[in-house]
């Protein structure tokens, strides 16, 4: 019986081990979108640099017959303090890959192949953490005063072990169901766009990793304190697979999936298979559980790819939780179809009319000083491979209008408008903003300074609610910080609240009040840029850039969005707008520039354009 | 991420069926993909009443795959002939096999696992040095007694009352090598260990009884387990124009170095000592069905072994009894080559000791038959020789005091319940199996052995 | 400098496995961009058919590799029809096609170890004799796997340069939608260059077991690091560029060994590797696609 209550008391620490390393993974995955292929290596970190501050140094700690660093033999709990700084600390020099625009996928390579070097370099280097013998005989904590062997120890070790994934769990959650939270799953949609809206991802996923590894580190840090050895056998590179194989199953984005996918994966799926004797061909056993490992990743992102339990949908809007659940997030048209099949025609922009901009936006009034053109650009150039695709544009943005960006395809009119964005690195000139050089200050610095661009391709947070989408932009929020999260909910919720009914009075002026808890990913294509326009305007740009808002989108439509940039620019915006409807240039935009092969070839009235030859033979005729 | 997002309209009660629907099936997977092939060939660990039980706790996966099957079939061999003559006091004796997969961390839930579904296990096997560290102290809690096959030395500072070892420390295996190569008058020599822990222990050792035996080491190679192709080393050692190589490298490592340096000296076997470890059937048929073949290696390596008394008493009965479980342990391509490894003989005797403590004492709990384990290796003033178990039964049963002489010789444990016998220099023979050349090199301890030139 | 000379003979043996091998990974990151990470296990896969061709089939070793190349070419088609095709049309980022690669990876390599069993396998016949060329040291055939690799390079540049499949191969690794407006049948492109990498696949999975004398189920398992090495120094979906990338860390690792520690070989290949993500992501002479 005793012997059942000790293998049950080992399921309890493994459980919790693995829980904590899939909950830490999968905020790194489910929620920050950073696939950390070598996540194995803070969970191992955590355990060397727990055992060598628990151990006495090597020269004189058991007969030196092994080989480590430090050796500092500390009390309990310093070692486990320590895995979870050298956990954190560890994820620093993986700024270089993660912090950068790199596709995901390669950065997942490159760090499956640091997991895969360390663990080299670990094994053949003896005198870091003795090589590939690893390092044994580490103490268990108290084992002076208690017997690690008696059962007492082992559940009270158990406790202890459940004790801190619970910790671990709500930490986890005050971070994510926070607006910093949001944040997180912004970038993890889509990185390029979060960053225009003034994210700092470079800091997001640095903070994200790090909090990651401590808690990979700690998780480590119990396990060694529990079996009293740690060595290169014990974390290889696929160990990280099978944590993602759990996460995957249990449900990427949900805290709970990933507890769930821990007992199902990792420790069900081990101990399950444990029971079967290992006769017939002893590797047959444990082949067949890496190709169930393997069918179990492909089948679930298949048929289920959310997992068990799936990403929350956070609702927002005030509306009773089950009402809202049960409505379903595919939107429907408003009234049935319109004109011609498309629901986009009947979307009403009218509540719009009826609203104050500058109050809504909480615009800043200009400065009575201020000059009257708020961005210019000198030589401004851009070139790919050798192929110069904006050359030497110099152009002067008015302040308080709606200026116009047109010319032919392949003129460089999105490129320029990137550049001006801070999306795109000019290769040559410079972008002067308010009286201020910025052509060094990156996108996210851009934004917070008021230059918010929309984008040509659907750039909705898919996996966020509508009102998740609106409320994200919203600048300066106390809470979208780690530290800020980390105080939280009373440090930041009035304040949510407040931006929350913004966002709500944004939603019901355009008109899709009933989409606020709708994943945005789900709306029509109208709907889409109607949610990106709304959620550029939260984030108060003083210099809106946008990507041809009406590509795609009913003519109806348009008009009713144009008619409301007019009023934006009426209350104090400006706007710099690309479009290659020239019906919508005719009716809303003053001035124009046109754009052709990269250059500035003319700026005007769109009455004037089309007295120049040159334009019409350019653009306007071709 | 792009996970896709699809409309689900039922309430949550039809969810929660199906995500318990969902879990079932994970598990019913995790079962069947694993399991169904296996039913085919697995007839199932039998449990009788009124048995005990006999585990082998060692990797039978992993790099050091190699090793449980040697130890199972000393577990099948022994226990066949304790049931044989009416089990253990009474009751019938089976075998157990505990994969560790070599991994550490691996192993304690496995070890775990076995005891919450053994209530009847009576001695542990196995334990090499991948997994001992962790698992000895839990076979100490549950004060189980346990014959562990790691020359680790952390086990010669450390004293672990439950634990027991046949096998030598690495130390005087490396110095039994070195007497080999002094034997063969070489001059010279190459050293190629693995990087992995059990091969990584002879090295240290192995230089020091070199440079005492006035060898120079041309070379020092220590080769990356996770690599296929050594051809650097190769090189680098043949170009140091050693007279022999020392080696030791378990699995696919070992064999891709001889056929690399067989390959870049010429297609020439440079002579080559091996620690008793490379006295391994699969090993053995590795390195014979590449390009090297049986006459060149058999007649080019060496190894140095823990005396097995081919002429004793005890072998003829262990010869008969490891060659009746051919087919029965897979992973071993030939019981012939069995014979003379390290791990089937001293795990044979350690269980033949353990059993016949067991009777001594007349209990199968180690805390009451551990000591008897020391008395019958020591024998003492009117002690009975035996060399198997039906002997010692029977000598008992005669109310006499015994002394177990094994396949392994006579037994003389130190503090640390460590013992082994003198030390052999062995060559293959073509179908595998091993016989001594020259005389015996005697005990060796960390410094030098018995038997001078 | 016999040292350089020796180690540089290993490192273009080494080189040229690397370079039949990376040129076909580099061709499905080109038309499908997709990174592939169970194309090791189509490796070995491909060479244990022709080893069980040749032991127990008694073929002709080099008869027997066409069945290994067949099944390389076969298993990378379907494995990109019914996995990869299916998971791309559903506009899922690369990395969750990355996951499903590794997930393929393990079924592949463990489904193949549990037939065969976790022993490891060698090549009967001898290597042939021993050559040396300006302190080099090659085998008969070492030196048969570096006349393939040549002639694998070669027919593959013309295959890009002058063939009408190889034009819409180029077209559609560069723009896949415009290739497709222009008239290219881009699925066809993609499943012939699958078939034809898969294929080139098989053939290296092949020459690097008959290479190390000794492989197991696993052994192509930390190839791939190599492979992303090689492939990533020339620029993801440049084919000239895996090869001169493959030349460069066969030749680099085996350098490497010999001069600071054989242990530490691969390390070079990491350094390399991470230091292309790092700083050069579209390779030394790749570009960076503007999509």
């Amino acid at each position: 019986m005793s012997a059942i209550l000790f293998y049950l008391a080992t399921i309890v620490v493994y459980g919790a081990v693995d829980a904590m390393a899939c909950l830490a993974l999968n905020v790194e995955f489910g929620f920050a979108g950073l696939s950390n292929f070598g996540f194995i290596i803070f969970q191992s970190v955590g355990a060397y640099v727990a055992a060598v501050l628990s151990m006495g140094s090597w020269q004189k700690s058991n007969g030196g017959f092994q080989q480590y660093v430090l050796g500092w033999h500390l009390p309990w709990p310093l070692p486990w303090v320590g895995a979870a700084i050298a956990g954190g600390l560890l994820a620093l020099p993986f700024v270089f890959l993660v912090g950068k625009r790199l596709r995901g996928d390669f950065a997942a390579v490159g760090l499956l192949v640091s997991a895969v070097l360390l663990n080299q370099l670990v094994n053949n280097f003896v005198p870091l953490f003795n090589g590939a013998a690893g390092i044994s005989i580490v103490p268990a904590p108290f084992q002076g005063i208690w017997n690690p062997q008696g059962l007492g120890y082992q559940f009270a070790y158990g406790g202890v072990a459940v004790v801190l994934c619970v910790a671990t769990y709500y930490l986890l959650r005050r971070v994510t169901e926070s607006p910093y939270g949001r944040s997180l799953r912004a970038m993890r949609d889509n990185d390029v766009v979060a960053d225009s809206l003034g994210k700092n991802i470079r800091l997001q996923r640095t903070s994200i990793m790090v909090l990651g590894g401590a808690i990979a580190g700690l998780s480590g840090a119990i396990l060694v304190g529990f079996i009293n050895l740690w060595a290169p056998g014990a974390w290889g590179y696929a160990e990280t697979i099978v944590l993602f194989a759990a996460i995957i199953v249990g449900g990427a984005g949900n805290h709970k999936g990933a507890i769930l996918g821990a007992i199902l994966v990792p420790l069900g799926f081990e101990e399950v298979t444990r029971f079967i004797p290992p006769l017939s061909n002893p590797s047959l056993v444990p082949a067949l559980e890496w190709v169930a490992i393997g069918l179990l990743i492909i089948l679930f992102l298949w048929f289920r790819p959310d997992g068990i339990l799936p990403e929350r949908r956070r609702i927002l809007s005030g509306a009773a939780p089950g009402f809202a659940r049960s409505r379903p997030p595919v939107p429907v048209p408003l009234d049935g179809s319109g004109p011609d099949g498309d629901p986009d025609a009947l979307i009403n922009l009218g509540n719009l009319d009826s609203m104050d901009f500058r109050e809504l936006l909480q615009l800043p009034p200009a400065p009575p000083d201020a000059s009257p053109v708020i961005m210019r650009t000198e030589g401004l150039t851009r070139a790919f491979n050798g192929v110069t695709v904006v050359e030497g544009v110099s152009i002067e943005i008015q302040r308080g209008r709606l200026t116009g960006l047109i010319g032919p395809n392949g003129a460089g009119k999105s490129t320029t408008l990137a550049m001006l964005a801070g999306t795109l690195a000019p290769t040559g000139g410079r972008i002067v903003y308010e009286g201020s050089d910025i052509t060094a200050v990156p996108s996210n610095r851009r934004a917070t300074a008021g230059i918010v661009r929309t984008f040509q391709l659907a750039s909705e947070f898919k996996k966020l609610t509508v009102l998740e989408n609106l409320v994200s932009a919203i600048p300066g929020q106390s809470g979208d910080s780690l530290t800020g999260a980390l105080r939280g909910r009373r440090h930041w919720g009035a304040e949510d609240r407040a931006n929350i009914e913004r966002a709500k009075e944004m939603l019901h002026g355009f008109g899709l009040s009933q989409y606020a808890d709708t994943y945005a990913g789900g709306l029509s294509g109208g709907q889409r840029r109607l949610v990106e326009i709304m959620r550029a305007l939260l984030a108060q740009p003083r210099l809106l850039l946008l990507d041809e808002p009406m590509a795609g989108v009913h003519p109806n439509l348009a008009h009713k969005i144009g008619d409301q940039l007019t009023r934006l620019v009426e209350a104090g915006m400006t706007i710099v707008m690309v479009e290659h409807e020239l019906s919508i240039m005719d009716a809303f935009c003053d001035p124009v520039i046109v754009l052709a092969e990269g250059q500035v070839l003319a700026e005007g009235t769109m009455t004037e354009l089309r007295a120049k030859e040159e334009v019409v033979e350019a653009y306007l005729v071709g | 991420m792009g996970f896709t997002e699809r409309a689900r309209r039922d309430g949550p009660v039809a969810r929660g069926k199906r995500r318990l629907a969902l879990v079932a099936s994970v598990l019913a997977l995790a079962t069947s993909v694993v399991a169904l092939p296996v039913m085919g060939g697995s007839a199932g660990a039998t449990s009788f009443k009124g048995s005990i039980t006999i585990a082998t706790v060692a990797p039978f996966t992993g790099v050091d795959a190699a090793l449980g099957p040697k130890y199972q079939a000393a577990c099948l061999g022994a226990t066949q002939a304790i049931n044989a003559s009416g089990g253990i006091l009474g009751k019938q004796v089976n075998c157990k096999v505990v994969d560790t997969r070599g991994d550490p961390a691996d192993a304690v839930p496995a070890v775990r696992q076995l005891y919450a579904t053994t209530s009847n296990l009576a001695l542990v096997i196995g334990c090499t040095s991948d997994e001992a560290a962790t698992v000895v102290p839990i076979f100490g809690a549950h004060q189980t007694v346990s014959f562990c096959m790691t020359g680790q030395s952390e086990f010669d500072a450390v004293h672990f009352p439950y634990f027991f070892r046949l096998v030598p420390p690495d130390a005087s295996d490396s110095v039994a090598m070195t007497q080999i190569a002094k034997r063969h008058g070489y001059k010279k020599i190459a050293l190629a260990f693995g990087n992995d822990a059990g091969s990584q222990t002879f090295v240290t050792p192995a230089l020091k009884a070199l440079k005492r035996a006035g060898i120079t080491v041309v070379s020092n190679q220590t080769l990356d387990m996770s690599a296929t192709t050594f051809q650097t080393e190769a090189q680098a050692i043949v170009s140091a124009h050693p007279d022999a190589i020392m080696m030791e490298a378990l699995g696919a490592a070992g064999v891709a170095l001889l056929s690399e340096i067989y390959q870049l000296n010429g297609n020439k076997m440079i002579p080559t000592i091996g620690t008793s470890a490379m006295i391994d059937p699969v090993f053995f048929s590795g390195v014979t069905s590449g390009p090297i073949g049986v006459q060149n290696f058999i007649s080019n390596f060496d190894a140095d072994n823990p005396t097995v008394a081919v002429g004793g008493p005890a072998y003829p009965l262990y010869k008969k009894l490891i060659l009746a479980q051919q087919g029965k342990v897979p992973g071993v391509p030939s019981f012939q080559g069995l014979l003379s490894a390290n791990g089937t003989v001293h795990l044979y005797d350690g269980i033949n000791l353990a059993a016949l403590a067991m009777v001594m004492s007349g209990s199968t709990q180690g805390s009451k038959y551990k000591a008897d384990i020391l008395k019958i290796a020591a024998g003492g003033p009117g002690a009975i020789t035996v060399s198997s178990y039906a002997q010692g039964l029977k000598a008992l049963k005669a109310g006499k005091k015994i002394h177990y002489v094994g396949v392994g010789g006579s037994y003389k444990f130190d503090s640390y319940q460590t013992a082994f016998g003198p030390f052999e220099d062995d060559q293959y023979t073509a179908n595998g199996t091993t016989v001594m050349v020259g005389s015996s090199l005697g005990y060796c301890n960390l410094t030098l052995c018995q038997a001078k030139l | 400098m016999s040292v350089f000379l020796s180690s540089l003979g290993f490192g273009i043996i080494s080189a040229a496995v690397l370079a039949i091998a990376t040129v076909g990974f580099t061709m499905q990151f080109a038309v499908t961009n997709v990174l592939n990470l169970a194309y090791g296990s189509v490796m070995i896969n491909s060479a244990f058919v022709t080893y069980f061709l040749n032991i127990h089939g008694h073929l002709n070793a080099w008869v027997a590799l066409i069945g290994g190349v067949a099944t390389g070419s076969v298993a990378s088609y379907l494995l990109n029809r019914f996995i990869y095709t299916p998971f791309q049309r559903r506009n899922l980022a690369p990395i969750t096609i990355v996951i499903v690669a590794l997930g393929v990876d393990l079924c592949g390599t463990f489904g193949l170890q549990a037939i065969v069993g976790g022993s490891y396998f060698s090549y009967r016949q001898s290597l042939g004799r021993e050559w040396h060329f300006l302190g080099m040291y090659f085998s008969t055939l070492q030196l048969t796997i570096i006349a393939i690799a040549l002639g694998v390079m070669l027919a593959v540049a013309w295959l890009l340069r002058y063939t009408r499949l190889g034009k819409a191969m180029r077209a559609t690794s560069a723009n896949p939608n415009l290739a497709r407006n222009s008239g290219v049948r881009t699925q066809w492109v993609i499943s012939t260059t699958w078939l034809i990498s898969g294929a080139l696949a098989g053939l290296a999975g092949t020459v690097f077991a008959m290479n190390t004398g000794v492989f197991e189920a696993t052994s192509a398992q930390l190839y791939i690091v190599l492979l992303l090495a090689a492939m990533f120094l020339g620029g993801p979906g440049e084919p000239y560029g895996a090869m001169l990338g493959a030349a460069t860390i066969g030749i680099a690792t085996e350098l490497s060994a010999a001069f600071i520690n054989p242990q530490y070989k691969m390390v070079i290949a990491f350094l390399i590797l991470l230091g292309m993500l790092t700083f050069r992501p579209y390779g030394l002479f790749g570009s960076e696609r503007t999509a």
